[in-house]
């Protein structure tokens, strides 16, 4: 089925529209609600029109036909007098003088003379109508009897329809009244075509009809204008606030007149002046400060090279010195090696944090890096007793990644597991799937106290300060790991149980730019040689 | 024959350290303490290497590195406080050799120095053919036909390495061993700047280039 016919779609469309366009729900609501009260009002015109139309136009015919009743039964009273009239004549009479009483309105009467209902109907009885009136048709008998059982000579109506000779219906006013003719009751119908009056009220209705709909159509005209000039201006709000958020401080709204939209206008100019100077504040502020980073770091650095040198070119000719400078030269030596470590991670703190860091992509085999870095450190952990193994079970391909950082993370994740590792093997896993590549190192030492491992990523902090380190680290070393994975896109998170040792694994999008929702190594990894007898019950099982 | 430094660097004590370190090592170091005297001074020593301070009063050590590098090949090491990409980038692309990130130690300074005086290693034949160029290894030219292409001794150096093995793909750690003399893990930036002001020399479309080629991923070859 093509979409366009689908109900679905297009209800789907509609009500998304509905959803999304104020100008539309507005004028439909407005329409709809202002259609409601026009009808209420005017079907309360037309029917109280038609009833006042309808009550008028019966009276004048009761009138008629009260005139019309009096004039026959004179008509018979002196016929009666007269005992050697005939009748056919007589009935001529009433005839005619029944047209001339009764024929005002422009529809034409008809009319029937009968004997009225319970009279008895031997002898001789007079029977009159109009060519063509089939009265019994019309006149319900309801309306002979109440003409016959009453007392009063009074006239009775009745509605009702003529079927015209081209099919239509006629509506039509019966009227019947009560007659004396020797001595018998009689009854006179009178048929009226009240069609006029009909018409009237057909022409009445038409014209409130055709003002409703008009008055609702400007109703709809004038609620769409209304909204143009309010909503308008919103929209233009709208997307100055967009343009403003997405990083155009200069846009400003037009300010018209004095009105609430001028005054919306100059609430939100204010706003983004404001806006403007704070953020223009916040980058002198900032430039300010990635200049004293970069000042810091030349006017420290300087001095600290011609230390490092005196420093060196002292410690390589200690064995020309008494022997109680030789430890003061070698105490200078280290300490200032790690000044200049703890120099450098602070000037690399301060870049991340003035925002002025780049990363430099190319394409990397990260299982070649770790190589590399466990390479380096092997000898130290050596001396400690650690032995390095390393599962490389995935990342045999070229991330896009910034080398140096990953070397920098993952020689601190090393330094870290042999530092803590209790001298036990440390394991390194390196995995991949699809969107992501992730490194985690464990260790089996000691591991961290749950109310640690939160705070093992802040800055100086240090699990336990009386715990001698090895590689020198400047307690800045997971707080720039944590810049570095988040650099990337990536994540660096820590696991540990007190006793089992702990496992650091870093995440990283196998492209740049691209976000990962879940890592491909588990958090730890699942070690077989920690799985030891149970990993044969395992297979048993399956 | 004792070779001779200049250091150009505007902070006394380090430049008198340097000074105490390189005689210790048998160099002759001559110094210049700001930029815009340094070009004046490289003419009147005429030294066999240059240590460049980056900032500098007067000219700053980019602009004081390209004006040398108008006029002659001599190797240039960067003293650099900042290791900011866009500085080292900009010291290499006017011309540095290579750079010293301070704090320096002054095994690691004197290292460097000499990997960049030593002489260039020799190749079997004293001419290697790569394309349409001819490198003549003991007279250090390279001709394309009758025209001489002037190369820097460190650019001489990267093309011969190249060009010695046609074919065979280096990676840029391979080039930073052999050329710059790094052991382990240097800024392969070096590698890639140089590569590119090489081209710009040697290469009729340095865009599209045909004597040094790169292998996407692995790094550079001689020859497509």
């Amino acid at each position: 089925m093509p979409s366009w016919l689908d109900v679905r779609v297009w209800w789907a469309r509609a009500t998304r529209r509905w959803r999304t366009s104020l100008a539309l729900r507005t004028i439909a609501i407005t329409v709809g609600l202002s259609m409601l009260a026009s009808v209420i009002v005017g079907a309360t015109i037309a029917i109280s029109v038609g009833a006042n139309l309808f009550d008028a136009r019966r009276d004048q015919l009761l009138t008629l036909s009260q005139n019309a009743t009096v004039q026959v039964q004179l008509v018979f009273d002196r016929a009666a007098e007269d005992q050697t009239a005939e009748l056919d004549p007589v009935l001529q009479d009433a005839a005619s003088v029944i047209r001339s009483a009764a024929a005002t309105t422009s529809g034409g009467t008809q009319f029937a003379i009968q004997v009225a209902p319970g009279q008895p109907v031997s002898g001789s009885q007079i029977t009159s109508r109009s060519p063509n009136l089939d009265v019994d048709a019309i006149a319900t008998p309801e309306l002979a009897e109440a003409v016959a059982t009453e007392d009063e000579s009074r006239v009775w109506s009745q509605s009702a329809g003529v079927v015209r000779d081209d099919g239509s219906i006629a509506p039509t006013l019966v009227t019947g009244s009560k007659l004396q003719v020797q001595g018998r009751d009689y009854v006179l119908f009178l048929v009226y075509d009240i069609s006029d009056t009909a018409q009237t009220l057909a022409q009445i209705q038409g014209t409130l009809l055709g003002a409703g709909v008009a008055l609702i159509l400007l109703i709809g005209a004038v609620t769409w204008l209304v909204l143009r000039l309010v909503v308008g201006p919103i929209q233009v709000a709208a997307e100055t606030s967009r343009r403003l958020a997405g990083g155009d401080l200069d846009v400003r709204l037009p300010v018209r007149g004095d009105d609430v939209i001028a005054t919306l206008a100059r609430s939100f100019n204010g706003m983004a002046e404001s806006l403007r100077g704070q953020i223009v504040q916040l980058a002198d502020l900032s430039t300010v400060q990635q200049r004293f980073v970069s000042d810091v770091s030349h006017e420290l650095r300087t001095p600290l090279t011609t230390i490092r040198l005196a420093g060196d070119v002292l410690y390589d000719r200690r064995h020309e010195l008494p022997a109680d400078s030789v430890r003061t030269v070698e105490l200078l030596h280290t300490q200032i090696e790690r000044f200049e470590t703890l120099l450098a991670d602070l000037l690399e703190m301060s870049r991340y944090d003035a925002g002025a860091v780049e990363m430099e992509v190319e394409p990397v085999n990260l299982v070649r890096l770790i190589e590399d870095e466990i390479e380096a450190v092997e000898s130290l952990a050596a001396t400690k007793g650690s032995e390095l193994r390393l599962h490389a079970e995935g990342g045999w391909f070229e991330a896009e990644v910034d080398p140096r950082r990953i070397r920098r993370v993952m020689q601190n994740l090393l330094g870290n597991a042999i530092d803590h590792g209790e001298g036990r093997p440390i394991s390194i896993w390196i995995d991949s799937d699809a969107d992501a590549v992730a490194i985690a190192v464990r260790d089996h030492g000691v591991g961290i106290a749950p109310a640690d491992l939160e705070r093992v990523f802040d800055r100086f902090w240090r699990a336990d300060p009386s715990r001698q380190r090895t590689t020198g680290g400047t307690g800045l070393g997971l707080a720039i790991s944590l810049e570095d994975a988040a650099l990337h896109g990536g994540w660096l998170e820590a696991w540990s149980a007190p006793g089992a040792g702990s496992c650091f694994r870093l995440t990283l999008p196998r492209r740049r730019g691209r976000s990962i929702t879940a890592s491909p190594l588990p958090l730890p990894p699942d070690d077989p040689a920690e799985r030891g007898i149970t990993m044969g019950g395992d297979h048993v099982a399956d | 024959m004792e070779q001779r430094i200049l250091v150009v660097d505007d902070d006394p004590a380090l430049a008198e350290m340097i000074g105490i370190v390189l005689r210790a090592e048998g160099f002759t170091p001559s110094f210049c303490a700001d930029g815009s005297g340094a070009l004046a001074t490289f003419r009147a020593v005429r030294p066999d290497l240059v240590l460049l301070d980056l900032m500098l009063p007067g000219l700053d050590g980019v602009s004081v590195c390209s004006a040398l590098r108008e006029e002659s090949g001599v190797p240039i090491i960067m003293l650099t406080a900042k290791s900011d990409p866009q500085d080292v980038v900009g010291g290499l692309e006017a011309g540095a050799d290579d750079y010293i990130v301070k704090p320096f130690n002054p095994k690691e300074l004197v290292a460097r120095i000499r990997t960049r005086l030593r002489p260039a290693p020799r190749v079997s034949g004293d001419l290697v053919t790569i394309g349409d160029l001819e490198l003549d290894v003991a007279g250090h030219e390279v001709r394309r036909g009758a025209t001489k292409i002037a190369l820097t001794p460190l650019e001489f150096e990267l093309l011969l390495a190249l060009a010695g093995k046609p074919e065979q793909v280096f990676t840029r750690e391979m080039l930073l061993e052999q050329v710059w003399g790094y052991q382990y893990k240097a800024d392969t930036r070096l590698v890639n700047v140089h590569v590119q002001r090489l081209r710009a020399k040697i290469e009729e479309d340095p865009d599209n280039p045909r004597i040094v080629t790169t292998v996407r991923g692995v790094g550079y070859r001689a020859g497509s």
